[in-house]
């Protein structure tokens, strides 16, 4: 499900909700980098870009509270109330006469609901959550590309910029986009590690080859936050301790590759030939 | 000399945390010191235009409180604007640890720091009713 179809399906709840709670005056969510995900029809795009930037000096130093769970401000005139909602920020404005424990039920059990449903569906606006089983883009770059060309070029050379790339992405029709997992760094070492292959859960391992067939996995791309990449050869974790925690096993060599340390998150995918 | 540059150092260095007591503030000191001993009250922190008073179970979280505290009033006046919901009388701010209530009583912004399991209401009354 493309982020479309998920911003449409939650203007439809927030409306809905509307209509059961007269006294919301404005619903809208939006992540924590401020990007808008859905808002009700009765409330302009410029209105919550104000809203987002009246809460972010708040929401970044919030954190001296531990992480930010719920915000609710009552005035003369109204309430306005903020939801953390996994990654997203869920607002309501309310009349001052409104129930606020009827809104909060209603609200509280129905968005969650509704994204709980949405990411069965089709997980796509959640690629950000590092606990989830990510799919990315196979290449990424190139459809960046094909963007920037689409708007830099878009009255003049359109077709001579965006054939090759399509080409490009349709080169490989039948196969599957490599699965992006997420994993925390392990050290290891000594005399017998070979200084180019990584270990990661079997589990993982098996979940790709299924995927993949007949093609067997025997490298991985692996790429830091700071934009760092490598491909590498891969291979199941033996240390049984380590198995099923989200790990990969780097020697030394790699680590310095990447310029990582310990601890910190990598994305790695399968190095489909 | 020296000793006395290192006095002026230390006046220097405790100057901020030196509290000017005005008379409204006193009374609404009093009734704070009795809100901070409310179950899981953690602290408070009053201010106005021309004062401050800051009790912390932990002192060395003042600033980060201070600063969320400035930075609720300050995103709560303007949520306020941006729908017209006039005077704002208190904000809620919960985190996965604490919260945080804050009220403005006339030109006095008071802000309790409390365990998120504390009850904010029984404070909200308390200071709601001054």
């Amino acid at each position: 499900m493309d982020d479309e179809v998920y911003s449409f399906a939650l203007k439809n709840a927030l409306n809905e909700i509307q209509k059961i709670c007269p006294d919301i005056r404005n619903s809208f969510m939006f992540k924590e980098d401020g990007e808008i995900i859905a808002a009700d029809e009765n409330t302009p795009e410029r209105t919550i870009v104000n809203v987002v930037n009246a809460l972010d000096g708040l929401l970044e130093k919030v954190n001296a509270l531990g992480s930010i769970e719920f915000v609710a401000l009552e005035s003369s005139k109204g309430k306005v109330n903020l939801s953390c909602i996994n990654d997203y920020y869920f607002v309501t404005v309310t009349s001052k006469k409104a129930d606020l424990n009827y809104v909060n039920t209603v609200t509280r059990v129905l968005i969650p609901t509704i994204i709980k449903l949405l990411e069965k569906i089709g997980p796509a606006p959640f690629k950000n959550n590092p606990s989830r089983f990510e799919i990315e883009p196979e290449h990424p770059r190139i459809e960046e590309a094909e963007a920037t060309a689409k708007r830099d070029f878009e009255e003049t050379v359109p077709e001579t910029v965006e054939k090759p790339l399509e080409h490009e992405v349709k080169s490989e029709p039948l196969l599957p986009e490599p699965p992006v997992n997420q994993l925390i760094v392990e050290n290891i070492g000594g005399l017998l590690v070979p200084s180019d292959t990584v270990r990661i859960d079997n589990e993982t391992l098996l979940q790709w080859n299924e995927l993949y067939g007949d093609r067997n996995i025997e490298e991985v791309d692996i790429e830091t936050f700071g934009g760092k990449s490598t491909r590498c050869k891969v291979k199941p974790i033996k240390d049984s301790k380590y198995e099923g925690r989200g790990v990969i096993q780097m020697p030394d060599k790699i680590r310095t590759t990447l310029e990582i340390k310990k601890g910190e998150l990598v994305r790695v995918k399968p190095a489909v030939q | 000399m020296n000793k006395r540059k290192k006095s002026e150092q230390i006046v220097a260095e405790t100057e901020p945390i030196v509290m000017e007591e005005t008379t409204p503030m006193n009374n609404l000191k009093s009734d704070l010191e009795e809100i901070k001993d409310y179950e899981g009250v953690i602290g408070y922190i009053l201010r106005n235009s021309t004062s401050a008073a800051i009790d912390l179970k932990d002192p060395t979280k003042i600033i980060e409180y201070a600063i969320v505290s400035s930075s609720a009033f300050d995103a709560g006046k303007e949520l306020s604007d941006l729908f017209d919901l006039d005077t704002v009388k208190s904000i809620i701010v919960e985190g996965k640890e604490l919260k945080m209530l804050c009220v403005t009583l006339d030109e006095n912004k008071v802000s309790v720091f409390m365990d998120k399991n504390a009850s904010h209401e029984k404070t909200l009354r308390k200071l709601q009713a001054l």
